[in-house]
């Protein structure tokens, strides 16, 4: 009983330590978008807004570009989770069906390229000769399917009564019926994973739309947070006689990174529904 | 069986006649071109043409499609740029990828050289030395100025270059430090006009706030000491910070930069300096933010500084009556010297360019818009009547309700960020008038400080052949690192000046000897090849 006290007690504080050390930063920037210049640059600002100050808020909201690249970002996940969700599905409930002619090498295919790639500029040369550059599909098919939530999914959907589908082809159900009608509404919690991993990570992303987008009003709102944020810091590495180099201020960079981060915090309260759900659903199998 | 080997020869022979002396036949290239353009002439294409070009995306003006820098680029030359947008954060990397690929819009701008020199061997890029006749401002800039052993050190093993520099007419050194001149007229000082002087007022600093350091600098990173180092080592007569190369020219040879007797002095003196307490050990790590902050808390007094980080940064932080200012170019033991560059970033021209209709209207238009009075004028100042005018004596005057640089602080409309001049992907060199047009009066007195400077001489080229080069980078990165690092541990104390010649023997161990070897080799070479 005092061993597990102890247990306890440790694992609240390096929780608690996780806590603030993830924490911090985050709210850091939160007060910092509420600051004035001066203030942060004093170094005064820590978890508490100082001088509180909405000008530079409505500074950033006020760019026309930032709005643009707010909807692309918006238009690029959504297309590109669905894109992404519906073709893992598939792959992935195929390489779980054991009786599958050639799955080895189905998921040989897969999995190859979890350690090999073609390399940036063949995949470069690639993109443009399929004329996707300048264009929504650059930046929502390749990667479509990532290979590791592929696996995930696999297991899932093997780790599934086989007895169940029996009974659902017994019933008159088709491949696709099974599919739609019983497994995929046993799944939630898993599609619920990956839509959550998808679109969190093509959110974030930014490396895809800079290689394959050459107009800003196509960027999505990570290319301009980051080169806010990154600025021409490559000017003041090479030459001493250049002037050109980005000094954004402080809090401009603060808000921008506020107001990126803040929808897709706000889709994790959604998801983890699922999450709590499909852990039930474990146990009252179990 | 003989006959079709002579007849393959010969052929190739043929093809190869065909290829080499591109620059003469530009008969079909002239689409568009100007039958006669000199010096002075307006460049206009006799047809519309539209180029594309790579753009570096500045996060302070983000490009916009309705600039009047556009419109009236067209209205005046009948071309249209077609720009592929690159935010300047990742610029580089995009940079070589569509070069690389193929892929290349035909101008690319922003090539600090010798960042063109890993294209060169695969072709992708135009040699445009062989085509200077095709851009007569360029070249009058070149003899005018006394650019040509400038130009040189951009030379390739093949003896041609293939960037197209920015040109300045006058050496510019636009970093410099700042000093609190509140607390030099509290302590009856002057700013210090050399390097050993700036130790002494640092010392009275010192005396005054003992519990401060006096001076903490900034951009540590990625170089550390970047501007500091580059500063103080032109004094001492080597290179260091921004401006370290391994080699350093002494006049009659490359000799290895870290184990120069200059060099030991140098970081002698910045030692001295931490060891008294006076420069903060952390201005070569710290971020800029945290050196500004320092300074904003009147913790520190002296910082590295531009002309415009002083007007954007530093004076508005300061509060309750403090003043600071940017002190002149410091002299040292290499006596009043000043750098030698008088090149810039510049454009490379991709080489499937020369296979368009309109290469010769391309060159035209690259030699009037980054090389002409007019061309630089306009990147820089725009449109006279619209951005600016110009008073009795030519002195351009932003128009009232347009700002740049602070200089117009009540106008609503900003010369960069809502007419799309004065960027950095098109207005760079030129003249020194027309480089002081934007200074404050203040920086001018600095630059007017510099032009008394003398410039120390140009190194030779020493250009590498492709094997040379694969051998030279696998010994010139662990070679600079090394230097910094211990360049490093000598100022802050960690390790003593007195093992000194165990340190030479270490860059020794690392192939400096070698290095250095190869480039005198090169040099020689060249001289030879070039006589």
């Amino acid at each position: 009983m005092v061993s597990r006290r102890i247990f306890h007690v440790v694992n609240g504080v390096i929780l608690t330590a996780v806590v603030v050390v993830t924490l911090y930063p985050f709210l850091n920037i939160v007060a910092r978008s509420f600051s004035t210049e001066e203030e942060i640059l004093a170094g005064r600002v820590n978890i508490v807004p100082r001088g509180f100050d909405l000008t530079t808020y409505r500074l950033v909201m006020s760019d026309d570009l930032f709005w643009t690249n707010y909807r692309n970002t918006v238009v690029y996940t959504v297309t590109a989770t669905i894109i992404s969700i519906v073709l893992t599905t598939c792959y992935a409930y195929v390489l779980s069906k054991k009786h599958l002619r050639g799955r080895g090498l189905l998921i040989g295919i897969a999995v190859f390229t979890m350690f090999f790639s073609g390399g940036l500029i063949p995949n470069y040369v690639l993109v443009s000769g399929l004329g996707l550059r300048n264009t929504i599909w650059a930046v929502v098919l390749p990667n479509a399917i990532n290979v590791f939530n592929l696996l995930v999914m696999k297991a899932f959907f093997e780790s599934l009564p086989a007895e169940l589908e029996e009974q659902a082809a017994v019933d008159g159900l088709g491949t696709y019926g099974t599919l739609l009608r019983i497994v995929l509404p046993l799944s939630k919690a898993v599609v619920a994973t990956m839509v959550l991993f998808y679109a969190v990570a093509y959110w974030n992303s930014w490396f895809t739309a800079f290689l394959y987008l050459d107009r800003a009003e196509l960027f999505p709102v990570t290319v301009y947070l980051r080169n806010l944020i990154a600025g021409a810091t490559d000017a003041t590495s090479t030459g001493s006689a250049d002037t050109d180099v980005a000094q954004v201020a402080a809090n401009i960079k603060a808000v921008t990174m506020v107001l990126t981060v803040v929808p897709i915090l706000t889709v994790y309260p959604f998801v983890q529904r699922y999450f709590v759900s499909g852990v039930m659903l474990g146990a009252v199998k179990g | 069986m003989k006959r079709i080997a002579a007849s393959i020869v010969a052929l190739s022979l043929l093809t190869a006649c065909g290829s080499s002396p591109e620059s003469t036949d530009l008969e079909e290239n002239r689409a568009g071109a100007m039958e006669s353009y000199t010096i002075g002439a307006q460049f206009k294409a006799t047809a519309p043409i539209t180029f594309d070009m790579l753009y570096s995306d500045h996060p302070n003006y983000a490009i916009k499609n309705d600039w009047l820098f556009w419109q009236e680029l067209t209205k005046r030359t009948n071309i249209t740029i077609t720009p592929s947008v690159v935010p300047a954060s990742d610029y580089n990397q995009k940079r070589s990828l569509v070069v690389s690929a193929g892929d290349a819009p035909f101008i690319i701008p922003k090539v600090y050289p010798p960042q063109e020199t890993p294209f060169v061997a695969s072709g992708a890029v135009l040699p445009v030395s062989d085509y200077l006749d095709l851009m007569p401002h360029f070249k009058d800039k070149i003899e005018k100025w006394k650019l040509g052993a400038q130009i040189d050190t951009l030379r390739q093993e093949d003896g041609k270059f293939y960037v197209l520099p920015g040109l300045h007419e006058e050496v510019w050194q636009d970093y410099s430090l700042a000093v609190r001149t509140d607390v030099l007229q509290e302590l009856g000082l002057a700013a210090p006009r050399t390097w050993d002087e700036l130790h002494t007022t640092l010392k009275a600093m010192k005396a005054k706030y003992p519990d401060s350091y006096p001076f903490s600098d900034r951009f540590a990173i990625p170089d550390p000491g970047g501007n500091l180092l580059n500063m103080i080592a032109l004094a001492y007569g080597t290179t260091g910070g921004w401006g370290y190369h391994n080699e350093t020219w002494d006049g009659q040879n490359f000799v290895l930069t870290g184990a120069m007797p200059q060099y030991k002095a140098m970081l002698t003196f910045l030692h001295t300096l931490v060891a008294e307490g006076l420069l903060d050990p952390e201005s070569f790590t710290q971020t800029d933010d945290q050196a500004k902050a320092k300074l904003a808390a009147g913790k520190t007094l002296v910082i590295s500084t531009n002309a415009q980080n002083l007007v954007n940064d530093y004076r508005p932080l300061l509060k309750d009556g403090a003043t600071i200012a940017k002190i002149p170019f410091l002299a040292g033991p290499a006596g009043e010297v000043k750098g030698y560059t008088r090149l810039e970033s510049g454009i490379m021209i991709s080489a499937k360019a020369r296979e368009s209709k309109n290469f010769v209207a391309l060159m035209q238009f690259v030699d009037w818009l980054f090389y002409s009075d007019a061309g630089q004028e306009f990147a820089k100042w725009g449109v006279e009547g619209v951005t600016y005018s110009k008073d009795a004596t030519g002195t351009r005057i932003l128009n009232p309700d347009v700002d740049f640089v602070g200089l117009n602080p009540s106008g609503t409309k900003h010369l960069q960020k809502d007419f799309g001049f004065s960027g950095g992907n098109f207005a760079y060199g030129g003249t020194t008038e027309l480089l002081n047009s934007t200074f404050s009066t203040e920086e001018q007195a600095f630059q007017q400080g510099m032009s008394t400077k003398t410039s120390i001489p140009v190194p030779p080229p020493a250009p590498l052949t492709d094997e040379e080069r694969e051998q030279a980078t696998l010994w010139e990165t662990p070679l600079k690192d090394y230097v910094t690092q211990q360049s490093l541990r000598f100022i802050l104390g960690q390790r003593d000046l007195a093992e000194w010649d165990a340190y030479v023997a270490e860059l020794n161990a690392k192939n400096g000897p070698a290095y250095i070897e190869l480039v005198n080799k090169a040099r020689t070479r060249f001289a030879d090849k070039n006589k």
